[in-house]
């Protein structure tokens, strides 16, 4: 069951309880906030999960284009063989038996009608919350809050990843102030650049990073052993360096010069 | 839906004495104070196969002219077709707030409701299973609860809530009422003067809550704690409730003596 946090010997999951221990640990967002706004924070919330999650659950698991082409893959390259055959498939089940146990049901007899009844609902959601956050940066004035944390849990997939089916992000985009908002909290605490990445590319990123990094280590252990050779054999100098004598460049350069790509 | 609202609406739910549960009640109620704030009269109706009456499966549901409507959301939609609203006067951001509480109700106390007379077993052997099936002959009583057990619990573990205890259950309700109590403060309804589709649906939810005998007095309990709830509850009652058709099932409930739902 993700997201887990675990401090010392402490496992804990679930969104809920994870905040009710860190709020417990003296860590807070909502210590500003009134009576009302924590109320309103609750009911947010549920709005959320009643409204816009169903749309989300369909979105990655189980719109068929979207979950062969993105969510599979995805989830499939982090889970060591041979869970990543099983258990993709299952999430994806469990989350069409979720919609379907909480939105299916009579007068929605097919699953097309299902679907066609939650984007509607997640599209008002989506309206209802850029009404709620107008003009102001949080929503509840200038300092975040765990609504906006839930907020952004909720709408960051939407917004960022790359699906060929993308009716709910097509709507988002059309809400000005939600995007600047997700933008906001991207660049301010997940240092990414408004761009962003998509999972492919921070994954190529991350390998060209690991690669430039082994070949400066390379590098630097190759001078270090041409600095061991030179003090230990002075009146044997290696041939490169009767090459140094005759360049113009200093011995320290050379060595630079000659393994540099 | 251009037609006035006829004379002889009615609403239909299952039979109050021996058959109807607490969810089932909660939501009934809350369409009957609905319909009261707008003014449109509407005649209880109970019958013993209400639910498979219904188009969507779920009491309560409304009768007017020719067309049938169930469920609270759906109502308030038709209502507002026919060009009565209650939620006109807000501004967008109050619809939203409006509608986010609305969820909050249905998420947290609807679920916890239905977790209490499905899935709490003492609950369940006690209240649920002989009232459920009761109007019915032996066997089919006994297969028309345990299916319905069967359906809620397939629900309640697809949210995640099997895995809750009945203490976490309370907590969660207890929760929401904090929530709803610091929504209120010292206002006469939510959004101030006048009453909206949200007031109707908290007050269907808490009298109920206040006003049904379970097994143990630990979820009236929970509503209790809170003197601003108990009092927009009277008041709703007071205000639509009494001295209305007899039918109206608050009205039986009306006084402080707690209506029984123990055989």
């Amino acid at each position: 069951d993700v997201p887990v946090l675990i401090s010392e010997d402490i496992v804990i999951s679930q969104p809920a309880k994870i905040l009710n221990f860190l709020r417990k640990q003296k860590y807070n967002a909502d210590y500003e906030l009134s009576a009302k706004q924590g109320a309103d924070t609750l009911a947010y919330i549920a709005l959320l999960e009643e409204k816009l999650l169903p749309a989300l659950l369909h979105t990655f698991w189980v719109e068929a284009e979207n979950y062969c082409s993105v969510t599979k893959p995805w989830f499939a390259s982090r889970i060591p063989f041979p869970l990543s055959l099983y258990l993709p498939g299952k999430m994806s089940r469990e989350a069409l038996n979720r919609i379907l146990l909480t939105r299916g049901g009579p007068p929605l007899y097919s699953l097309t009608e299902v679907e066609a009844q939650i984007y509607r609902d997640a599209k008002e959601c989506l309206n209802l919350l850029s009404k709620r956050l107008g003009t102001s940066q949080f929503f509840f004035g200038d300092t975040p809050t765990t609504l906006d944390a839930f907020v952004f849990g909720f709408l960051a997939p939407i917004y960022k990843v790359c699906f060929p089916r993308v009716q709910l992000q097509e709507h988002l985009k059309q809400l000005p102030n939600v995007c600047r908002f997700c933008d906001d909290i991207l660049t301010c605490y997940f240092r990414l650049t408004v761009s962003g990445h998509s999972p492919a590319g921070q994954d190529t990123a991350d390998a060209n990073l690991q690669k430039l990094t082994q070949l400066v280590n390379k590098e630097s252990n190759l001078i270090e052993k041409m600095d061991d050779n030179l003090r230990k054999s002075p009146q044997h100098p290696p041939r490169k360096l009767t090459m140094l004598k005759l360049a113009a460049g200093g011995e320290e350069s050379s060595p630079l010069n000659r393994l540099s790509p | 839906a251009a037609e006035p609202w006829p004379e002889n609406a009615a609403l239909y739910q299952q039979l109050k004495e021996e058959q109807i549960l607490l969810s089932d009640n909660a939501s009934s109620l809350a369409v009957q104070a609905f319909l009261q704030m707008c003014n449109l009269p509407v005649q209880v109706v109970c019958r013993a196969n209400a639910e498979y009456m219904s188009p969507s499966g779920k009491v309560p549901f409304i009768h007017v002219g020719n067309q049938v409507v169930s469920e609270l959301g759906p109502i308030v939609q038709f209502v507002k077709a026919k060009g009565h609203s209650l939620s006109d006067g807000l501004d967008e951001v109050q619809k939203a707030e409006m509608k986010a509480y609305m969820e909050l109700v249905n998420n947290m106390l609807l679920t916890a409701e239905l977790y209490l007379q499905w899935c709490d077993d003492v609950t369940v052997e006690e209240i649920t299973h002989l009232r459920y099936g009761s109007p019915y002959p032996w066997p089919l009583n006994r297969i028309l609860s345990y299916q319905k057990q069967w359906e809620v619990r397939r629900k309640m573990k697809a949210i995640g809530w099997a895995g809750k205890t009945l203490e976490q259950v309370l907590e969660d309700v207890d929760q929401c009422c904090q929530a709803l109590s610091q929504r209120l403060g010292t206002q006469p309804y939510f959004f101030n003067k006048q009453p909206t589709e949200l007031d109707a649906l908290v007050f269907g939810h808490l009298f109920t809550i206040l006003t049904t005998q379970l097994t143990t007095d630990e979820l009236s309990e929970k509503v209790k704690n809170y003197s601003n709830l108990t009092a927009f509850c009277r008041r709703i009652e007071q205000q639509y409730f009494e001295g209305h058709d007899k039918d109206s099932s608050a009205t039986v409930a009306a006084r402080p003596a707690k209506r029984s739902l123990l055989r």
